[in-house]
């Protein structure tokens, strides 16, 4: 899923400020789950941005919705009306739901209230990891299914740095370094030769090296 | 022809190889430079230009090719880190073309461990793919995207390895990649666990590794206890015991600790060059560039 955090409250206020009637519009998929952007967090900031606009004589007056799925012009049909009655937006979705409101509705100012993070998964209560960085093309078959492009902090694809340790990765204490993952994984499952070839340059272009990237199908234009 | 190297003479030949390293200021001054070479002149066969350890200082090419002026010869450092692939190749020739002859290439500490710890992470490719590139080109005089260089090209390429890394069998293989993708040298981080040491060696040598390549042990004169547990707090690679750090402080005052850790560092050196496999030392100046002709003359090198 993609993972998000809320930005600050007094980083909202600022963002704002300008205006007195806001949507704070949430999504029902991906920051549901990571509890940064549900109907839960829309209720929490909503109730927050009151209070701030008291204290702050703003005078805002926040209306709460939360839309399936903002980045799917399907569900934020649903959104329409809610939208045009207010003056600005704060999107409680990702970067590409935020993009996807503000595509369809021209005239009207469209805030990320959220810092869109990575995609990854709920590690443990309370925990979320960064597993995929979306490279377009991925090699995670020749690393017993670890991402060393994500996971590895210099995205070294022919094994460790020279900071690796056995409990932790050379940037962070907190977090393994992949490389000791993908030779335990390796080894595990009887593929540790793979680690004895040299892996080429990665070619980045299918990833973000190629510039903003589309997927044209085309079986599905007709 | 270009011309061969004085460190790959010394490598053919069998001889002990002393190199050393030094740190370019952050400044746009030859001086400190020549200074430092001041100190590196005569002994080490060839000295170590930092590549942005710790954030932007004179860049490693251009410390190169000063020292290479001063009549010493540079090892040109090159972290895949800061630059992509284009700019690795393209400063590689130009390093060529302005008479370096010897390259280690590495990753590099992470940014985040560096004063610009906001900068954007690059890693093109990794250290391994950088040595196998400068194979490529030494061998086939072609460039990673299928272009032809223009006239010769050779450089001698190193790289590092780090003893304490483990399990040794993942060490080992990041070792055995590094020969087979070209490294002609390997110069350690410094040593300070001689147990460690003499295990990795020992394997090193089992697997043939130390008949392909020219392994230079790392040693690092420590000033004082504090410094050396600031220096294993932030870096990872840089395994310093306890019983290392104790001995420094029961040294008592900075004065005493400094030459307790030069004592250690003499005594590493002495130890180390009775292992076998083991071509010769590098001295890890860090900075320090002063200090290398005393550990050179102190332990008889
Ligand atoms: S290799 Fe690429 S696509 Fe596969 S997990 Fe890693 S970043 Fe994602
Ligand atoms: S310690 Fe491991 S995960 Fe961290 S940068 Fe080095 S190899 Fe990558």
């Amino acid at each position: 899923m993609i993972v998000a955090e809320r930005k600050s409250i007094p980083d909202l206020v600022e963002i704002l400020q300008d205006h007195k009637k806001i949507l704070v519009l949430g999504c029902g998929t991906c920051v549901t789950v990571c509890l940064a952007g549900g109907e839960r967090e829309v209720s929490i900031i909503s109730s927050a941005l009151r209070i701030a606009s008291n204290i702050h004589g703003l005078d805002f007056e926040i209306e709460e919705l939360t839309i399936e799925r903002q980045c799917d012009n399907v569900f934020i049909e649903e959104a329409t009306d809610a939208i045009n009655r207010n003056d600005a937006v704060l999107s409680l979705g990702c970067g590409a739901g935020v993009q996807a409101l503000a595509e369809r509705y021209a005239k009207k100012p469209i805030y990320a209230g959220l810092d869109t993070a990575f995609i990854g998964i709920l590690e443990d209560r309370g925990i979320w990891a960064e597993k995929c960085a979306a490279c377009g093309a991925c090699v995670l078959h020749q690393y017993g299914g670890i991402c060393p492009i994500t996971r590895c902090a210099k995205q070294m694809l022919n094994g460790p740095c020279g900071g690796s340790r056995e409990d932790r990765c050379e940037v962070r204490p907190d977090r393994p370094c992949a490389w000791q993952l993908i030779y335990h994984r390796l080894k595990g499952i009887g593929q540790l030769e793979r680690l004895t070839e040299i892996a080429p340059p990665k070619n980045w272009e299918p990833g973000h090296g190629g510039g903003c990237r589309v997927i044209v199908r085309e079986d599905h234009r007709i | 022809m270009p011309q061969i190297s004085k460190l790959e003479t010394m490598i053919t030949a069998g001889n002990f190889i002393i190199t050393a390293e030094f740190l370019p200021l952050p400044g746009a001054d030859s001086k400190a430079a020549e200074t430092a070479s001041g100190f590196l002149k005569d002994r080490p066969a060839a000295v170590n230009v930092a590549d942005n350890p710790h954030g932007p200082i004179l860049s490693s090419l251009a410390g190169s090719v000063i020292l290479e002026k001063s009549g010493i010869e540079p090892v040109y450092q090159i972290v895949t880190r800061d630059r992509n692939r284009i700019a690795l190749q393209s400063d590689l020739l130009g390093a060529a073309a302005l008479g370096i002859k010897n390259v280690l290439c590495l990753s590099g500490h992470h940014q985040t461990l560096t004063g610009s710890r906001q900068s954007a992470s690059v890693y093109d490719i990794d250290s391994i793919q950088l040595l196998a590139a400068v194979k490529q080109m030494n061998d086939d005089g072609v460039l990673l995207d299928g272009t032809k260089i223009a006239g010769d090209f050779k450089v001698l390429a190193g790289a590092v390895a780090t003893p304490d890394m483990k399990p040794l069998e993942l060490n080992m293989i990041r070792l055995t990649k590094k020969v087979a993708a070209g490294a002609r040298f390997i110069q350690t981080q410094a040593v300070f666990d001689l147990d460690a040491f003499a295990g990795w060696i020992k394997k090193a040598n089992q697997l043939g590794i130390t008949s392909k390549t020219a392994i230079l042990a790392g040693v690092m004169p420590l000033e004082s206890a504090a410094e050396a547990e600031s220096l294993r707090e932030k870096y990872t690679d840089l395994v310093i015991p306890d019983s290392v750090i104790d001995r420094l402080k029961a040294a008592g005052d900075a004065a005493a600790q400094a030459k307790e850790g030069m004592a250690i560092c003499i005594e590493t050196i002495k130890k180390i060059q009775s292992l076998d496999g083991v071509r010769g030392i590098h001295i890890l100046s860090g900075g320090k560039e002063h200090r290398v002709p005393e550990i050179v003359k102190a332990a008889g090198l």
